[in-house]
Formats: structure tokens, C-alpha cells, sequence
């Protein structure tokens, strides 16, 4: 899927609850439809991200994953 | 999901067993990153956790200290309440708590139980 992020969020290396801490925190610093690119490669990562833009009302555009990563694209809706 | 959803956490385990002591904050924390109203009250030795000067003494494994961690969640907007009566048993005085912590009594937490969507006790 060719959607270019406005923004990387780098959180290889980091576990729970720290990628859902930083993706809230970028997802407040950016703007209504822009488009938040998180990496990560703890295992809970994308379980609980997605949780996370449920429950603040974002959308999911694209998850897709290349070996332990996954990337997962955010765009700010609201 | 218009109105915000409520979670409180009961925490009754004190400094003396310090791995029960983290959960309750990271949970909370991460509650209120997802938009969810987090309340952590304090009862019997958990109240413990919150006197002034243990959560910097409690640091386990690869974990930031404790003190970190209630931090990060007062920032959040992690409410914290302790349970007066559980101060009297342990003799401890209100002056005992980190200033976040809110001594608070029954009553009040029959309410939060009351209003909360969801409960978890530690």
C-alpha cells in the first residue's frame, strides 16, 4: 500500500506499555489528517496499538509486518 | 464510545511484596493514553505504596523506579485515593502521603465502585 506517513514513530527495542505511551503522544502532537507511521517489534506492539486507536477514535490505514516489525499507519481523524 | 468509560483499580498490596506495586500504575497509565477515565485507590497495605519516600526505594529488575512510574502516572491524569481508615490501622496520618495521594473514606469508595465500567484489584 503506497501511503505516505507525515510522521515516524522509531520504537524497535521498546516493550509495554512504551509504544502505546509514545503513539499517544505523537498522536496528539500531529494533525487532523496526517498520517503516523509506528514501528515496533514488541510483541504485544500492534495488539495494543490498535486497542489504543479504537479507544481514541483514529483510524488504522494499513498494518503490515517483515520479520519481528511491524509498521503500522495511523491517520489522525479527529 | 461518547461518554468516557471509567476503570479503578483496587490496590491492597503493600512496599513489602513491591512486584504487586507496579501494575496497577502502568495499567492506569495506559488507561488514560486510551481516552479512560483511571482512579487508583488505596486500601490496607497499599496504602503503603503511597506514603512519602517508598515508591523511590522500589526499583525491580530492568524497571524504572516506582517513583518514576507514579509519576508518569499523575501526569497522565491517573487519580489516586487512599482509604483513611486503612491509614489508622497502619497509624499513619494524612500528612504521611505524597501530595497526589487524596485520603478519602468508605463512602466514597462504594461510589467509585459504583460508577467505575470496570474494577481490578491487586
Amino acid at each position: 500500500m503506497k501511503v505516505k506517513p507525515d510522521r515516524t514513530l522509531d520504537c524497535l527495542g521498546l516493550y509495554c506499555p512504551e509504544p502505546v505511551f509514545r503513539t499517544r503522544m505523537e498522536l496528539d502532537d500531529i494533525r487532523i489528517g496526517e498520517i503516523l507511521e509506528v514501528l515496533a517489534d514488541d510483541p504485544a506492539a500492534e495488539a495494543d496499538i490498535r486497542s489504543l486507536v479504537k479507544h481514541l477514535e483514529q483510524e488504522i490505514v494499513n498494518v503490515s509486518k517483515d520479520g519481528n516489525t511491524v509498521r503500522i499507519l495511523i491517520k489522525k481523524v479527529k | 464510545m461518547s461518554q468516557k468509560k471509567r476503570i479503578l483499580y483496587v490496590q491492597t498490596s503493600g512496599v513489602d511484596t513491591p512486584e504487586r506495586t507496579y501494575a496497577p500504575f502502568v495499567l492506569a497509565t495506559t488507561a488514560a493514553m486510551m481516552n479512560i477515565d483511571a482512579t487508583i485507590y488505596f486500601l490496607i497495605k497499599g496504602v503503603t505504596v503511597v506514603k512519602k519516600g517508598e515508591a523511590e526505594k522500589i526499583k525491580l529488575g530492568s524497571f524504572p523506579s516506582l517513583k518514576e512510574v507514579v509519576d508518569q502516572a499523575t501526569r497522565a491524569g491517573v487519580k489516586l485515593q487512599v482509604c483513611e481508615q486503612s491509614t489508622q490501622l497502619l497509624g499513619l496520618s494524612r500528612g504521611d502521603f505524597i501530595p497526589e495521594a487524596k485520603v478519602v473514606g468508605a463512602a466514597t469508595l462504594n461510589d467509585l465502585v459504583l460508577d467505575a465500567d470496570a474494577i481490578l484489584c491487586f
